[in-house]
């Protein structure tokens, strides 16, 4: 579904990425794990188009889209949430799912219509809505709710353009053990042929979640498996349980 | 995103019911002070469109008028077309023109907008200052008002003028509020909170805001082909950016991003203006302490602060019914809570 060839991005004298390749199949929920500053967002930023490579390709369904920009990348069908919340603020929850959704069917660029109440809008609305548990809040506004359901909203309208592949930045970023758990059931709910790439700094997400992991050391993959064999991984616990014990 | 509230539906009745019974009662005076009302209070709607909900705050709407104004008048004036024709013809090109401006300047946010915005509404006022065909520093005169005398009205008489300008207010008032609610409308406030994230959704910001400041320069060519109706005389000063200036000066007055808010505050700015001038020349002063202090309260214009309010206000009593309801069916203080 997503495949990345041969990625590489400088920043003058810092090689931030290199030589990455991935290969995601429809319905893979991987996830790239990398000790801070590993280049984890840095890759991500160069899937979604924010950031041009200096080498490499991207392709999502088989189609290169390399040279597309963020929004045309987008309507292909591949969405990003955010490791810090970007949401509509001034808006309720609803509203946020609804823009992301009139988006997705063109009813956004409607002059006649309102996508509020387009139809298909608010079915899209109501099912993301029930997917990331945010039914009961869907009035209130965002500066009303607490930050878990933030964190949910995040996932949530990134969910609502119907996407292929979903690239998500620490989702569970900021939110305590428990409410984390319940985060991965969620995560582990989503619709089956809904490809999920995942960065994470927690291991515990990874192993719950993830049907692959990608390991991300100095902007190089050095690891590539089932979580299994991540866990069996010498060499994974060196570069990043080893950080770790050594912070 | 925008909302008609039973307040706002209040304040626009009110505000119509009470031009139209003013109209009846006021005289020759009155009736011009009326007019002037109404063309501010079109501008301010077209200003406030793309301020207040897409934060595009532009200092070339008072061009964006003057542009109105001079094609109304080049297409009666000059090319004897029928002001009808020239008024549609005069209302598309300003859109046009908008929808350019809008498009090139984008790309630019907070302060860079605004001095690109200037830059547009300056290269067009000196241009029209040095244009002898347009009549230079003297302006243009000779330009007619619509001949409605079909339907029994003489927009020559005042009266009849100012009625019909207030028909074309509310025109441009459900045509604002009709694109606020529409698709578009709704994605120019999605692109005004975040602009990364719209993108990142498969929508390209510059085209929203493109078109939102096209419909924006419609309903501004409206005002101008209004202001060249009313004087019937029109000079580079309409293309002035004071005249921007004051246009944002009562968007925030009245109310950003309320739409109804600046159509009070254009009523309260021009009645200022010609209450406290008929005592002093300093009225810019007076009205400079009533936008500081507005500014001040921290509350958004007139209207913001009446709305705030009232909403806090019904908050309170139906909070204040719940508990009473709650009492009154024997519930106890920690079922309530609970509940």
């Amino acid at each position: 579904m997503l495949e990345v060839k041969g990625l590489d991005k400088s920043f003058g004298a810092i090689h931030v990425t290199r030589d990455v390749s991935l290969s995601l199949n429809m319905g893979e929920r991987r996830v790239i794990l990398g000790p801070n500053g590993a280049g984890k967002t840095t890759l991500f930023n160069q899937l979604v188009g924010e950031i041009a490579p200096d080498k490499g390709t991207v392709t999502l369904g088989g189609e290169d889209i390399t040279p597309l920009g963020v929004a045309a990348r987008a309507s292909k069908g591949l969405s990003r949430s955010y490791q810090k919340n970007t949401l509509f603020d001034g808006l309720s929850l609803r509203e946020n799912l609804g823009l992301a959704a009139a988006i997705h069917t063109g009813a956004a660029r409607s002059v006649f219509r309102d996508s509020m109440t387009d139809k298909k809008v608010c079915e899209i609305v109501e099912e993301t809505a029930h997917l990331v548990h945010l039914l009961p809040h869907l009035d209130l506004m965002v500066s009303e709710v607490s930050y878990g359901i933030r964190r949910q909203l995040e996932v949530g309208i990134a969910l609502a353009t119907r996407p292929r592949v979903i690239l998500m930045d620490e989702p569970t970023s900021g939110i305590g053990p428990e409410m984390s758990h319940a985060f991965h059931t969620m995560l582990n709910d989503l619709p089956r042929d809904l490809t999920l790439l995942i960065i994470e700094h927690d291991m515990d997400l990874a192993f719950d979640v993830a049907d692959s992991i990608t390991v991300l050391n100095y902007g190089e993959v050095v690891f590539d498996g089932t979580p299994d064999e991540a866990q069996g991984s010498d060499l994974l616990k060196e570069i990043y349980l080893g950080s770790w014990e050594d912070a | 995103m925008f909302r008609h509230t039973p307040f706002r539906i209040a304040t626009l009745l009110a505000l119509l019911v009470g031009m139209v019974i003013a109209s009846f009662f006021a005289g020759y005076f009155g009736l011009e002070i009326m007019s002037e009302i109404i063309v501010l209070a079109i501008l301010v709607l077209a200003l406030d469109l793309v301020a207040g909900f897409g934060g595009m705050v532009s200092l070339c709407h008072g061009a964006l008028l003057g542009f109105g104004a001079y094609a109304f008048a080049v297409f009666t004036a000059l090319l004897g077309w029928d002001p009808s024709v020239a008024m549609i013809a005069a209302i598309a090109a300003t859109g046009a023109v908008g929808w350019i401006i809008g498009a090139l300047c984008s790309g630019s946010h907070g302060i860079y907008f605004i001095m690109v915005t200037l830059a547009f509404g300056q290269m067009a006022y000196s241009f029209v200052f040095g244009a002898a065909f347009l009549g230079g520093d003297d302006g243009m005169s000779g330009i007619t008002r619509p001949d409605l005398s079909a339907i029994g009205v003489d927009l020559n008489d005042s009266r009849s003028f100012v009625l019909y300008a207030l028909v074309c207010a509310v025109i441009a008032y459900l045509f604002a509020a009709q694109f606020l609610r529409s698709g578009l409308g709704r994605s120019l406030v999605g692109v005004q909170q975040s602009e990364q994230r719209v993108r990142a959704l498969g929508l390209v910001p510059w085209r929203t805001k493109a078109h939102a400041f096209g419909v924006s320069g419609l309903i501004a060519g409206l005002a101008g082909v209004l202001a060249a109706q009313h004087i019937m005389y029109i000079s580079p000063g309409l293309l002035s950016w004071t005249v921007s200036g004051e246009a944002l000066v009562v968007v925030i007055l009245g109310g950003l991003g309320t739409l109804v808010g600046p159509l009070v505050g254009a009523v309260a700015f021009v009645l200022i203006k010609h209450e406290v001038a008929a005592v002093t020349p300093y009225w810019h002063l007076v009205v400079g302490v009533i936008l500081i202090a507005v500014v001040m309260s921290r509350a958004n214009g007139i209207f913001g602060f009446v709305e705030v309010r009232l909403n806090r206000r019904r908050a309170a009593k139906v909070a204040a019914t719940d508990v009473k309801t709650d009492a009154k069916l024997g519930k106890t203080e920690g079922q309530v809570r609970d509940a």
